[in-house]
């Protein structure tokens, strides 16, 4: 490596933490990789109860009226359920990812702010706790991860219940938002020297576009939340009917965040699959461009679709329709990013590691919950089928199918970096199957239960024809994917310890997190490469057919 | 029980939805082929199987991009437009017709009003064949959604606001329906029945429904009469002709001519009817109809009251 | 300045990135304010209850400390003196206004005109409540920032640090602006 790049030099003194040891270092550290770990070992522990919780809803659902659990329980499980793996697990564990490798992408010793990065987790986590302090208070939240108006007011649910819930969502809603801003201010400021934005990885790019929906998104659920919290705790009205307030203004402030927060679940799964998939073909992503402004897409158009969730409201037709449209134009981009990653593995060679069969088969599964999506942006179908177990169905085909498998797939690919050691590919196309095959046996037939007529949410429900058996299948396909979730969990255990040493780059990929050590030091690089192209390590090892002499515009 | 599936159909309204629906799903199901055929055909037609290369880079293709932009683009056009024509014929505008049932969702029960008729009902809804009929829609408490499947689509009940939907049935039949959005602890029980009659078993359905039952002079059901007025029931429900008229419960007046119970979690016999009365918290936990523990002789009185109200 | 290096300082960006999610917060609210605009007919409202003339003074005065804060600003960039004699003009200002804020609550509260009365109590003391901790938090910062120039310690180059704290001031100021004129201003019926 003869260029050695200048550093943009994070502010903080690297000597203190390394003084400190053990669980105290961990506490206290402001090291980007320490706290993405914590982000992601967080998120885990919170999936493993979101996960637990839904195992416990799915054993009351498999036969017609069962009383194995209370209705009260039932709807705690299904909120904290919800709640969970939304706020607990997707969007911490996919920060966690960006915190870990947006710098080492571009270079940069650490975040921008590393002080307020150990805020933002401090602050999630704090949020956890008092969401699941509410159950050894006595009453968790029971009405809905989307909390509806008047049935979330004091009339109705008395207890403390919503008030841990509103106040759990308000100190996560801050701490996102600071790491979000941090990740901008990070690829705005820290990149080294040669990353121009139309060289950055496609990983940081959405992680980028992503921090930028959650700035605008979580403002909406905050405010909302507070004047909730403002009528349960100080007999404020904004959303009680009875003294002239409207339930519908909860809905319109809810999805204002709800819809984009869907995206900002879906957008870094997008740059994880943007990053596996050209590294497993070995070749260059197909029309980094495309990518890359369809995102920007994506996020403009996620502020301009929330009524969707609104359609049975009644809010007349011509609202119907414009948010019709807009919801149906959301597949557009969405549809380029799919096709662009096929053409990606077009004629390239196809390595199937786990992480790329997670990826490949996200394209599949994701694609099934979009479309199903885009049928419910389709005003009389979702007249007909919103609330039941198709929108079940819809939402874990794009949170689990799409989300999930990004998640996974990312596990796979960065495991390595992480730890220095590699997962067991073994266990890990175990996993693979296992997952495919009961998160398909889980929810596909879902979509059958909700045409015939299935609501969700309820705790049990009459024999009527098909739906025994159609549940009892989605019950034992949760418990084929909770074993591969053991499968997974002992995967990463055993091979923390006693996986094959990684080395700097096991997988030959081209991004700069690949050119340091496994993990990384705690200054994250020694030198950098330079940067010439959106491929430093390619063009590095192939200097007579970098990308920009094989025709890359740059 | 009764199917209660989109895909059987039995009113114009559920009809256009239906051709929509067929529509969409075939198209979503060609893309679908279409995108996991070329994801395991790539995955099949370039495994590396060692010995290849490095592969030939390609950087981008504007005119493939914009191809696969502006295709679906045409087809989300076409699907619009469908929807636009589908949401008129499924959901007609209403008009200054007047509603003919107005329902008002409870926790957990639905109250069906016949405002021309002048009487209440509880959970079961009579409705002509091939006669649409608009549905007034309100709620007393939380939101509910007033959903039938076969019958056309669904509306949220918002309590301080008043929703319209048509309903038709073109076949005499029983459809099954239930509250679509989650309304507490018991939604789970808050099944709708409609019952869809020819012309003239409406008009005597109707006529029935007006009457005022007799009251019982002597005998079990005089003394379940005597108890219902004197125990707290009365606070709640209403029968007419008997000086009751509590509206926190269903009307009980014709209770013995419906089908089921607390919105079809019991079937309406006599025996189902004791035990509902015995303990209303074990068949529907969470419910406001409280378990009054009453004594056995109490309860053979009341049921043998309730049973006259046909 | 071009506008990369006026976004490539991450103080100066972050802070930005900040107040436009703050912005969006008031936004929100203020429109829960708009949305129940002439919802209560009779009772307390905006058009009977509020005190246009009086608040409008304290208006005033915030305003002005905007521009006793950019005083104190210009004075650090230029190495003059005076930046402690704005830095607490400005508090004062603030402090100021928050007084008024005070005397208008506590007059309305002796009509009994309370955030649980009804819808307009409910929005207006959400909004100016709001409104008001972001001032008290400012007054704050602002307070911490004259300590230490007391001290001795605040220098030219820490000048971004004064020059968001008084972005902040200005968003402040700003969202007051549009809270007076939809709750005060727009107060006739
Ligand atoms: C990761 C999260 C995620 C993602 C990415 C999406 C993506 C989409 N969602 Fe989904 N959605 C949710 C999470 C998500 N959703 C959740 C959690 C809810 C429920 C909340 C609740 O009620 O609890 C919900 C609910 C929901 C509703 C409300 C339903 C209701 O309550 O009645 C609607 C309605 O329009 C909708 C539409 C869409 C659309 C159009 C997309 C599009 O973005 C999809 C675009 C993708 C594709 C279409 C596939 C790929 C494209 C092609 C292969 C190109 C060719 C395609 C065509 C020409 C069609 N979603
Ligand atoms: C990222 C988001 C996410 C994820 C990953 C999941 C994962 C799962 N979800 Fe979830 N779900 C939601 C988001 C998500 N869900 C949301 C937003 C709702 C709406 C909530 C609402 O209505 O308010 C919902 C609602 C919802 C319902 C509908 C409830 C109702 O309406 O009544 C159901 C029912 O089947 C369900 C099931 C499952 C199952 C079986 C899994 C499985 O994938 C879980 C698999 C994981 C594990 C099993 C845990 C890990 C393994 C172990 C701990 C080892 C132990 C295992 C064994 C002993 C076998 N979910
Ligand atoms: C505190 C109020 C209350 C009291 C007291 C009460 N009920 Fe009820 N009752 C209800 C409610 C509410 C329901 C609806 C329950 C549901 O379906 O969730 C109901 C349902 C019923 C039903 C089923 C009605 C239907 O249409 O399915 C019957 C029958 C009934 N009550 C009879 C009685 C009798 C007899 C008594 C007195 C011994 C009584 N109730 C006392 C509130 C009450
Ligand atoms: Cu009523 Cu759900
Ligand atoms: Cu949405």
């Amino acid at each position: 490596m003869s260029e050695i790049s200048v550093l943009p030099q994070p502010m903080h003194d690297l000597e203190v933490e390394e003084s400190r040891a053990g669980l105290l270092r961990w506490a206290a550290s402001v090291d980007h990789k320490q706290i993405a770990l914590m982000y992601m070992m967080a998120s885990i522990v919170f999936f493993v109860f979101g996960g637990v919780e839904a195992l416990l809803m799915r054993l009351q659902l498999a036969i017609p009226n069962n009383a194995f659990l209370s209705p009260e329980t039932y709807d705690q499980l299904f909120t904290l359920h919800g709640t969970t793996m939304i706020f607990l697990v997707t969007v911490p564990v996919l920060l966690g990812f960006g915190t870990y490798i947006v710098p080492l992408m571009i270079g940069a010793r650490d975040m921008a702010f590393p002080r307020l990065n150990a805020l933002g987790f401090w602050l999630f986590l704090f949020g956890g706790f008092l969401l699941y302090f509410s159950i050894l208070a006595g009453n968790a939240p029971d009405m809905g991860w989307f909390s509806y108006a008047p049935l979330s007011e004091k009339s109705y649910s008395s207890l403390g219940g919503v008030d841990y819930w509103a106040l759990g969502i308000l100190a996560i809603g801050i701490g996102t938002v600071s790491t979000a801003i941090n990740l901008i201010a990070t690829v705005a400021t820290l990149r080294v020297p040669g990353m121009t934005l139309r060289r950055l990885p496609l990983f940081a790019w959405m992680s980028a576009v992503n921090s930028f929906l959650i700035i605008f998104a979580m403002p909406a659920i905050n405010a909302a939340a507070a004047m909730l919290f403002i009528d349960r705790n100080l007999h404020a009205r904004f959303f009680t009917p009875d003294a002239g307030g409207s339930p519908v203004l909860w809905q319109h402030f809810f999805w204002n965040f709800g819809h984009p927060e869907v995206y900002i679940m879906i957008l870094p799964a997008f740059g994880i699959i943007s990053e596996v998939i050209p590294v497993f073909s070995r070749k260059a992503i197909f029309g980094y461009g495309f990518v890359a402004a369809s995102t920007v897409a994506i996020g403009l158009l996620s502020f301009g679709v929330w009524a969707h969730h609104m359609f049975a409201v009644g809010l007349g037709h011509p609202m119907d329709i414009f948010f019709a449209a807009g919801s149906a134009l959301i597949a557009i981009p969405t549809g380029i990013k799919i096709f662009n990653w096929i053409v990606t593995m077009w004629g390239g060679t196809i390595h199937f590691t786990t992480a790329m069969l997670f990826a490949v088969a996200f394209l599949i599964e994701f694609t099934i919950g979009g479309l199903s999506g885009v049928i419910f942006a389709v005003v009389p179908i979702d007249w007909q089928l919103t609330d039941t177990y198709f929108l079940v169905a819809h939402i874990h085909y794009v949170l689990f199918g799409g989300t999930m498998f990004g998640i996974l797939s990312g596990v796979y690919y960065w495991f390595p970096k992480f730890t220095g050691k590699m997962l067991s590919e073994k266990l890990g196309k175990w996993n693979f199957w296992l997952t495919v095959i009961g998160f398909n046996a889980t929810f596909f037939i879902q979509h059958v239960l909700g045409a015939e007529g299935m609501p969700r949410r309820v705790w049990t429900y009459p024999d009527l024809p098909h739906w025994y058996w159609m549940n009892m299948l989605s019950t034992v396909g949760a418990f084929v994917l909770g074993f591969a979730f053991l499968v997974l969990f002992w995967n990463i255990w055993r091979s923390r310890k006693m996986g094959e040493y990684a080395g700097d780059n096991p997988w030959s990929a081209w991004t700069l997190e690949w050119a340091t050590s496994s993990p990384p030091p705690i200054y994250n690089f020694a030198e950098v490469p330079p940067v010439h192209g959106r491929r430093p390590i390619w063009d590095l090892e192939n200097p007579e057919h970098t990308d920009a002499k094989q025709g890359g515009r740059s | 029980m009764k199917s209660s599936s989109v895909f059987s159909p039995h009113s114009s309204f559920a009809w256009s939805i239906y051709h929509l629906n067929v529509f969409v799903l075939i198209a979503m199901g060609v893309i679908l082929l279409l995108v996991s055929g070329l994801v395991l055909y790539a995955s099949w037609r370039f495994r590396a199987i060692g010995g290849e290369g490095t592969p030939k880079p390609n950087f981008g293709n504007l005119r493939l991009e914009l191809m696969y932009t502006i295709l679906p683009a045409m087809l989300l056009a076409a699907i619009m437009v469908f929807t636009v024509r589908t949401m008129q014929s499924s959901d007609p505008p209403q008009g200054a017709h007047p509603d003919d049932v107005e329902v008002v969702g409870h926790q957990w029960w639905w109250e069906f009003r016949y405002p021309q008729a002048g009487f209440v009902t509880a959970n079961e809804v009579h409705i002509p064949v091939d006669t649409p009929m608009l549905f007034g829609l309100g709620a007393a408490d939380v939101i509910h959604d007033f959903w039938v499947p076969e019958l056309g689509r669904k509306e949220d009940m918002i309590p301080g606001t008043h929703g319209r939907i048509w309903l038709a049935a073109d076949r005499a039949n029983t459809y099954s329906g239930a509250c679509a959005e989650f309304c507490g602890v018991e939604h789970a029980w808050m099944r709708i029945r409609v019952i869809a009659q020819s012309k003239q078993e409406y008009a005597s359905w109707l006529h029935q429904q007006q009457q005022t039952p007799a009251l019982p002079a002597s005998g079990e059901a005089a003394a379940g009469l005597n108890l219902f007025q004197q125990l707290s029931c009365a606070n709640c429900h209403t029968i007419r002709g008997t000086g009751t008229s509590g509206t926190i419960g269903p009307d009980l007046t014709h209770l013995a001519s419906r089908e089921t119970l607390a919105a079809g979690r019991l079937n309406n016999t006599p025996d189902q009817l004791y035990l509902w009365l015995q303990q209303p918290d074990i068949y529907k936990p969470g419910s406001h109809m409280p378990n009054l523990h009453l004594t056995d002789m109490q309860l053979h009185s009341i049921v043998a009251y309730l049973e006259t109200l046909r | 300045m071009t506008s990369s290096e006026f976004f490539g300082n991450k103080t100066r960006l972050a802070v930005l990135l900040f107040l436009a999610s703050e912005g969006i917060f008031f936004a929100f609210l203020i429109t829960g304010y708009v949305f129940y605009h002439g919802a209560v007919k009779n009772g307390p409202d905006a058009h009977n209850s509020l005190d246009v003339l009086k608040t409008g003074i304290y208006t005033i005065i915030l305003l002005s400390s905007s521009a006793t804060i950019y005083m104190a600003e210009r004075a650090l960039k230029r190495k003059q003196k005076g930046f402690s004699f704005w830095m607490g003009i400005t508090v004062v200002c603030g402090l100021v206004f928050l007084f008024g804020e005070m005397r208008e609550y506590m007059r309305l509260l002796q009509q009994n005109v309370t955030i649980s009365r009804n819808l307009f109590g409910s929005t207006y003391y959400t909004v100016t409540g709001f409104h008001a901790a972001h001032v008290t938090i400012g007054i704050i910062l602002m307070g911490i920032l004259l300590l230490l120039s007391f001290r001795g310690g605040i220098k030219e180059k820490d000048h971004i640090g004064v020059e968001v704290i008084s972005y902040y001031w200005h968003f402040v100021d700003v969202v007051w602006v549009a809270v007076f004129s939809v709750i005060y201003l727009w107060s006739t019926r």
